[in-house]
């Protein structure tokens, strides 16, 4: 969790520092370009004031295009950060499209949803507010039309699916 | 939960604003008070601070329109009739609207700072006659060692009427600073009344994002 936390804390000081550096970047430029000119208007056609206004070009340009690097940048970060999102709450609904396929009923998908979240009968009862026999029988209902006889296998039919080719042992992927 | 956090997002202000808008306002926010409040006007530092402040301001304005959704211009259009209308439900206490940016009457204020900001700058190149702060310096340090031609090409800039006309520059440069130190106090006031009501820190999205690194 911590060790998740910082690394997207760096993944965030990443655009901190190249922002950091377009700043630098614009005020050189406008410090040159302003520098520039004040020669052009000085000395338009000596090869000076030439030499600085097309290195200040150069700069400007260089400045544009590292900004719409960073915009780049900006856009990849957010879609990784939306597609995250929305594989967390693809999962949410795979269950519970799973369970209108079962055909529960409003109260056992509640009871369903909190199993998996690793409640036990107790807990969910005192959530629900109703008594502990009641749960377990909506659990063992829950269970039957799963068609899994405990909770661990009723767990496992949902992790199964998210396993996918990770069952191949780790050392024997190329 | 996590959903609920997703979908806040996308009805309220960003979490965390980008770096560009960050930077540009913080750095202009030092500029404006060291400017204002501290430096001498006509003084090189406070040339060397008006350029950099220059430079912030056009990256802030380039980037509202190349930059990140809610970073540019499209997303907060400065709308008097809104902002008046966002005003009347904060003061009357009913709930206000969720923004993808700024709340129109910020957008209006952010959009006040830039004209007065671009005001203080173009009069304050027209004072220095549009010398960079090199050449500043060393104008200064060319009368200090007594070579006092660049005084008089500085009087051949004003120059006659032009005596008049630089007064009045440096009236306005001197009335819009005021303005902006006035605006800013506004903006203070307004982060803290709109944070009370929206019920979220306006404040860390524009630091860090404080309320990410914390969690929930």
């Amino acid at each position: 969790m911590t060790a998740g936390a910082s690394r997207q804390a760096s993944r965030r000081r990443r655009p901190v520092a190249v922002a950091g550096f377009l700043v630098v970047q614009v005020v050189a430029a406008v410090f040159f370009v302003g520098d520039a000119v004040g020669d052009m208007i000085v000395d338009p056609t000596s090869s000076h004031s030439i030499f600085e206004s097309l290195i200040a070009a150069a700069l400007v340009l260089g400045v544009v295009f590292g900004g719409v690097e960073l915009r780049r940048t900006l856009e990849r970060m957010r879609t990784q950060e939306a597609a995250l999102a929305v594989a967390n709450g693809a999962l949410a609904e795979v269950i519970r499209a799973q369970f209108a396929d079962w055909g529960l009923t409003a109260a056992e998908e509640d009871v369903g949803f909190l199993a998996l979240k690793g409640l036990d009968a107790a807990e969910i009862a005192e959530i629900r507010g109703s008594a502990q026999g009641t749960v377990r029988a909506q659990l063992t209902k829950v269970y039957a039309k799963a068609g899994v006889s405990n909770r661990a296998q009723f767990a496992a039919f949902f992790v199964e699916d998210l396993l996918g080719e990770a069952l191949v042992p780790p050392d024997n992927r190329p | 939960m996590k959903t609920d956090m997703a979908s806040r997002a996308r009805t309220g202000p960003p979490d965390l604003w980008d770096p560009v808008v960050r930077i540009t306002h913080w750095g202009l926010a030092v500029i404006v008070i060291l400017n204002a409040l501290i430096t001498d006007g006509g003084s090189t530092l406070h040339v060397w601070l008006g350029w950099i402040g220059m430079a912030l301001l056009l990256l802030r304005l380039v980037w509202g329109l190349l930059g990140p959704v809610e970073a540019r211009f499209s997303a907060f259009p400065p709308g008097l009739r809104q902002a008046v209308s966002h005003l009347r439900a904060l003061a009357t206490g009913r709930r206000v609207g969720h923004y993808p940016s700024h709340n129109p009457a910020g957008a209006l204020m952010i959009y006040a700072f830039w004209a007065s900001l671009a005001v203080v700058t173009c009069t304050g190149l027209v004072l220095t006659g549009g010398a960079t702060p090199m050449q500043v310096a060393a104008d200064k340090a060319a009368v200090a060692s007594g070579d006092w031609s660049a005084l008089a090409r500085e009087e051949a800039d004003g120059g006659e009427d032009g005596g008049a006309f630089r007064k009045q520059v440096e009236e306005v440069h001197e009335l819009v600073a005021d303005l902006i130190l006035i605006l800013a106090v506004l903006h203070v006031a307004g982060v803290a009344v709109e944070s009370r009501a929206m019920r979220r820190n306006l404040v860390a999205p524009m630091l860090a994002g404080l309320r990410r690194s914390r969690g929930k």
